[in-house]
């Protein structure tokens, strides 16, 4: 058995860079139980929609908005489309370097997403939503 | 110069016959005995640009008229031809403001070129300030999907190379450290290629056409050139042919930066591990046209993208660090030299472009 503060992560990033930092921080802050990244979204929604996710729960997911072929906002709509059983497994946060009114007012119509997030990624703010769950 | 054409609008057969015998020489005159046959006239002749009506005219008035096609056809000037006897109809169709002018019964030939010639000012001066409207809206468009473009393309990277440095600084592995050295390279140089983009966007934005003599031997060599020291060409095997008769004139930097985004994306998007890649581009200059094949078998365009590849910050795949900037110049600086461009592509096997230029044959045109 994991300790009870442990959590598994998905980071969806198109930048190799950005998917390194967000490890890296991960780790860090000493509550990774794993961790799994990918640079195309399409590749990890086939990921969650096949593999039975490992206890503790729920998984947290980190997706970049701006992305090539499917963004972050087509990830979440198609992610929504999973069952129940897999959706309810899973928190989604938004991250993205640009804030712009119409991405904020996105996030807010997708259930799933549970909060936006600035880039770059930093250990304080993990930590903090980290200590909310 | 063409003649301007002028529609005018009488029921007295003698009136028509002596506007046109006036006016024919000076003006494209269209004349109709009837407002249905007016229509008709402006339906089949958008760019007539002055209207002349009676006021009297038997199945309704001039005013009546001009109030009902005003809506279908707003762009002509409309002009009220009428007697003393009708001032409460021209003081209700000048209030309305549908009426650029009045013109009194008995017309002299003064008094109708005079208001035709003010007409035709404040036709031009309106149809431009559309052109102009219409600039400023495109314009104000792509401002806003830049500044959202350019916080993500811009600062993305440099965020990334921000936490990069971050994680170095606490770092004692040096194998870590290159290897995240190694990331913040490929993020720099991301950015870098967006800043060059987006000068050649402004400059074809902004800048007007040079025409001067074109060699596309030595244009494909400097690139060649450039490729080789970028690397970009390792175990990639290149074939330029170029058959140039005669002197070709284009724009040089429109052509620069059409040749240097084809074939530098030929060479980034190979296919990772492939053995034999290759691009390959075939130029084949005449003095009127330059048809210009580039030719790659890396990864290819998806099917369902292909359409969208020209389209600004469009990027299709993931594979590699696009600008999401390079086909749109492409096209750009193509619609400036009214040129064409055509793809062809399959997946894991390769692309092709074709692109067409048409030649100006003197320097000065």
């Amino acid at each position: 058995m994991l300790p009870n503060n442990q959590h598994h992560f998905i980071v969806i990033d198109d930048s190799k860079l950005d998917c390194f930092i967000a490890e890296k921080i991960i780790k860090n802050t000493g509550k990774c139980a794993s961790i799994k990244t990918f640079v195309q979204a399409k590749d990890a929604l086939e990921f969650i929609a096949t593999q039975e996710p490992l206890s503790p729960l729920p998984v947290i997911i980190l997706v970049d908005i701006q992305m090539p072929v499917m963004n972050g906002f087509q990830f979440v709509e198609a992610f929504e489309q999973l069952p129940y059983a897999v959706i309810s497994k899973y928190i989604i946060y938004v991250i993205s370097s640009s804030i712009n009114d119409e991405d904020m007012n996105k996030i807010h119509i997708y259930p799933t997403v549970k909060q936006f997030l600035n880039k770059p990624l930093t250990s304080n703010t993990l930590s903090t939503l980290l200590s909310k769950e | 110069m063409e003649k301007i054409k002028i529609l005018y609008i009488d029921d007295e057969q003698n009136n028509l016959n002596g506007f046109k015998a006036s006016f024919r020489f000076d003006y494209f005159v269209f004349v109709a005995a009837t407002t249905s046959q007016a229509r008709a006239f402006l339906e089949e002749h958008s760019d007539i640009r002055i209207i002349l009506c009676d006021q009297r005219m038997p199945d309704q008035t001039g005013v009546r008229f001009f109030e009902e096609i005003r809506e279908k056809h707003p762009n002509p000037i409309r002009m009220l031809i009428t007697g003393y006897t009708d001032i409460e109809a021209v003081i209700d169709g000048i209030n309305r403001g549908h009426i650029f002018r009045y013109i009194k019964k008995p017309w002299t030939d003064t008094d109708i070129k005079s208001a035709i010639e003010e007409g035709n000012k404040f036709y031009l001066t309106n149809s431009l300030l559309s052109v102009k409207n219409d600039e400023l809206r495109s314009a104000y468009d792509e401002l806003g999907k830049f500044a959202y473009s350019v916080s993500h393309d811009m600062r993305g990277p440099l965020l990334g190379v921000i936490a990069a440095i971050e994680i170095i600084n606490k770092s004692e592995n040096i194998n870590e450290v290159k290897e995240i050295a190694g990331m913040m390279d490929v993020a720099v140089k991301q950015l870098d290629a967006f800043i060059i983009n987006l000068h050649e966007y402004y400059s074809l934005k902004r800048g007007s056409l040079v025409y001067e003599p074109i060699d596309f031997k030595t244009i494909v060599g400097d690139l060649a050139a450039l490729f080789k020291v970028a690397g970009s060409m390792e175990n990639i095997h290149f074939t330029v042919n170029v058959s140039q008769t005669g002197d070709f004139y284009s724009d040089l930097i429109s052509i620069k930066i059409i040749l240097n985004n084809l074939l530098s994306n030929a060479f980034k998007y190979q296919r990772k591990g492939s053995d034999n890649k290759y691009v390959e581009i075939n130029i084949d200059v005449t003095n009127t046209v330059a048809t210009i094949f580039v030719k790659d078998n890396g990864i290819g365009i998806h099917e369902e993208y292909i359409n969208n590849i020209f389209t600004m910050f469009y990027r299709a795949t993931s594979e590699e660090t696009g600008s999401g900037f390079g086909l749109y110049n492409v096209k750009d600086a193509l619609n400036k030299l009214q040129g064409t461009i055509e793809v062809s592509s399959t997946i894991n096997e390769g692309t092709i472009f074709k692109v067409t230029i048409p030649g100006k044959t003197h320097a000065a045109k």
